[in-house]
């Protein structure tokens, strides 16, 4: 007998949160498993505000995660992880295992695994711009931490930074580190966070060191146009290589790679612009749904563009950054796609029955 | 900043007028009318030079380029000069590089100068393209075994002041467990020589059993490698792995770290494999049976080999033999260890000082000086037999004579074993 109602989908950020209102909403049961105690995923445990609209992500998401909790047709079980999974399509069985470590055995007919990104740890790799050394180097995390309690600082100090120097493409297309891909979101959310910085703090110089800004679509004008222009933010073409203490200050060296002549800026606060790898869950999911993960190590999907969220194993699908880099919009378009391809596959699995 | 450049002639004759001065200034043209790409294809077909090809342009590595923080180079540079038709076969940046492979440390792409920089260097070698003196070292070393033009049979006359024996293995016709290989500068330079003679009473000392091959020994040939004569370093290497194959020992160790970086990557590959480590290695295990009867009450401090630190990975034996000299104080400059900072002798730099001269507005050596001085050190250590010289010389014309000492890690541990009365540390 094959189970035919129930979509399994695994992680509860935006892509999860998407794929469940959808199954519901196209008459299906859903279980909705999250390893955390709160849903939203990363955007709404770690970010103050979304790129590009700046909203606040409380106001932004928070009718979302309370529509969730708050749905008949959706079984929330969160503080719980995935940990087994045996049988094909129509007849997935799935072992799910609570803090205290009672197992569970669910069928469900589909699954669409939402488990997500991590940000790169720059500690990582030997002295990565000194994030571990000096408490002046922070990442785009730490900044938004800040920002929630209204507020940009030099942790060294506590003093608000005369100024600040966002360093790009950190973790993200290095053949060196083994991330060969960009990592799609960090360009738009250091130019948001410039915009915030600037906000706060209207005569504090900011900068942002880059590669190439990959401010692909409306970012452009959006946040891009709207940093420089209206913010006054400088953006200097050419990477930072290293940061290194001078006095109470910062100093980083690099290039200006327009000008062809090295930098040495002393600079107030250093934020790294980490980008994604695939979080623990993806590559534990990968494992117990045995869904190969392609050559950056996301889990792996079969249509190239044209199908973003099928996996190799029938009946199982992917949303959002576990698939790779992804930003909001393409993660919850993600999640509608791989709820309407789960519940096809369902009902095409009831016809035959 | 680079502005339109103004070209004026003395006096300039336009159609039968004569124009002086401000009257006939002109501007070199600047604007990019074509990208001759054939030529980073023709530079880039050449086996070893491909990932020139792989810049992406981030500019990480001109922050870290020692020669670009005296003149106008780096990696990313090269790679935009030779994409808009500029060749390197040509162009003064080929002989500049002393492949320190720092901007390899950083590079997120891996473009691999260590790999280019001979690739490139062979081709320009065989189109007669390389500088007058560089080809001097290079006649020099075929003709007699060593760069600088010393008599071969002189080879092994510094062991005359070294105050110990030094066995010369054809003379000894026995087995050794240490067959030390001397190199040129610490065979014929004069303060090489000093530090040999200090290693070879700290090889006495410890009760090493140990030889050299003497007038048997050539130059091991790695920087000539990197310099682009790979022919002639193919020669060197035959030449030194029949020489050493005629005997018997358990382990090499060298003085010079270009050389240790040879028998480490390269004489394998044609057929010499042997266990090798640099000296600094070697005495580091040797640390607990050494008996040190006096210290030297300064603060010193170390400049990595290129070739024994980023290329080889060894940081800590030099640091480890600095350490345990009673009284020292061991200061680390900003630029140590994987970061450090390079003496501008490396990879053909040793023989190309008149050349780069015109590109720099400093030698190296000097910037690693001030440096040094920068940092309060009194000493200067180094175990690179280049380095002596380069930086002793750097010394002079920075001003900083009598502020600050250059002294090969042999020559001060000698002294601090009461081995080399005649250091003078002042």
């Amino acid at each position: 007998m094959a189970n035919t109602d129930t979509v399994l989908i695994v992680g509860a950020g935006p892509g999860g949160m998407e794929a469940a209102r959808t199954v519901a909403e196209l008459g299906k049961k859903v279980l909705l498993v999250e390893a955390q105690a709160e849903i939203g995923g990363t955007p709404y445990a770690s970010y103050a505000t979304l790129t590009p609209d700046l909203q606040e992500t409380e106001a932004a998401m928070g009718h979302i995660v309370r529509g969730i909790r708050h749905n008949p047709s959706i079984d929330l079980r969160v503080n719980t992880r995935v940990v087994k999974s045996e049988g094909d399509i129509g007849a997935f069985h799935v072992t799910l295992e609570n803090p205290d470590a009672t197992q569970t055995v669910v069928e469900v007919g589909a699954v669409v695994i939402a488990t997500g990104f991590q940000h790169f740890d720059p500690g990582r790799e030997t002295q990565m711009y000194g994030y571990y050394e000096y408490d002046d180097v922070i990442t785009l995390v730490d900044a938004e931490a800040m920002f929630k309690q209204g507020k940009i600082i030099r942790p060294s100090t506590g003093q608000a930074p005369d100024s600040v120097a966002f360093i790009q493409c950190v973790g993200s297309r290095d053949r060196q580190i083994g991330n060969k891909y960009c990592s799609k979101v960090c360009c738009g959310i250091a130019s948001k966070q410039s915009i915030e910085i600037k906000r706060m703090l209207p005569n504090a110089k900011v900068f942002i060191f880059y590669i190439d800004m990959r401010m692909y679509g409306f970012w452009e004008d959006q946040i891009y146009w709207k940093a420089q222009e209206e913010y006054k933010v400088n953006y200097v073409r050419g990477i930072v290589t290293e940061v290194i203490r001078r006095g109470g200050k910062l100093l980083i060296k690099g290039e200006d790679t327009t000008m062809g002549r090295p930098v040495e800026v002393l600079m107030d606060l250093v934020i790294l612009s980490v980008g994604m790898e695939p979080s623990k869950g993806t590559v534990q999911m990968s494992k117990i749904f045995s869904v190969p993960r392609e050559e950056h190590g996301f889990l792996q999907t079969v249509g190239g563009p044209l199908d973003t969220v099928s996996t190799p194993v029938p009946g199982i699908f992917v949303a959002g950054a576990a698939a790779g880099p992804k930003d909001i919009e393409d993660t919850v378009s993600m999640g509608g796609a791989a709820a309407a391809k789960a519940v096809g596959a369902l009902n095409r699995l009831a016809l035959e029955v | 900043m680079q502005k339109a450049k103004a070209i004026e002639l003395e006096i300039a004759v336009v159609d039968g007028v004569e124009l002086n001065g401000t009257w006939n200034r002109m501007f070199e043209p600047r604007v990019i009318s074509e990208y001759d790409l054939s030529v980073l294809e023709e530079i880039t077909n050449i086996p070893g030079a491909e990932s020139l090809g792989y810049c992406y342009q981030c500019g990480k590595c001109t922050a870290v380029c020692p020669v670009d923080s005296v003149g106008d180079y780096s990696p990313r540079k090269i790679f935009r000069r030779t994409q808009l038709g500029i060749s390197l076969l040509d162009s003064p940046d080929l002989w500049l590089c002393t492949t320190c492979r720092n901007c390899l440390r950083v590079c997120p792409k891996e473009v691999n100068m260590i790999d280019i920089m001979p690739a490139v260097r062979e081709q320009a070698v065989l189109e007669g393209k390389a500088p007058a003196e560089l080809l001097t070292a290079f006649e020099n070393t075929a003709r007699y075994g060593n760069p600088i033009g010393e008599s071969a049979r002189k080879r092994a006359d510094w062991t005359k002041t070294a105050g110990v024996p030094v066995p010369v293995m054809s003379q000894k016709k026995a087995p050794v467990d240490v067959l030390w290989f001397v190199e040129c500068y610490p065979a014929y330079h004069p303060r090489g020589k000093e530090a040999s003679a200090a290693l070879a009473r700290i090889f006495a000392a410890l009760g090493v059993d140990f030889g050299i091959l003497g007038t048997e020994e050539k130059c091991a040939g790695d920087s000539q490698r990197m310099a682009g004569e790979r022919g002639l370093f193919e020669m060197l290497a035959e030449h030194n792995i029949k020489m050493l194959s005629k005997y018997r020992f358990n382990e090499i160790v060298v003085t010079d770290p270009h050389a240790y970086n040879a028998f480490l990557h390269e004489y394998p590959k044609l057929g010499g494999e042997w266990p090798v480590r640099h000296y600094t290695q070697f005495l580091a295990e040797k640390l607990a049976g050494v008996n040190f009867v006096k210290g030297i009450k300064k603060r010193i401090t170390f400049h990595d080999p290129c070739y024994l630190g980023r290329h080889n990975g060894e940081y800590e034996a030099p640091r480890s033999l600095l350490r345990a000299l009673p009284d020292v104080e061991l200061v680390e400059m900003g630029h140590c260890k994987q970061t450090s900072y390079c003496c501008g002798g490396g990879g053909g730099g040793m023989w190309l000082d008149g050349f780069t001269r015109d590109y720099a507005s400093e030698r190296l050596s000097e910037r690693r000086v001030k440096e040094a001085v920068e940092y309060g050190a009194e000493i200067l250590a180094v175990s690179c037999p280049y380095e002596v010289p380069r930086f002793e010389d750097a010394v002079k014309s920075t001003g900083h004579d009598g502020q600050i000492q250059v002294m090969d890690i042999a020559e001060l541990m000698a002294y601090c074993m009461g081995l080399n009365e005649g250091l003078a540390i002042s």
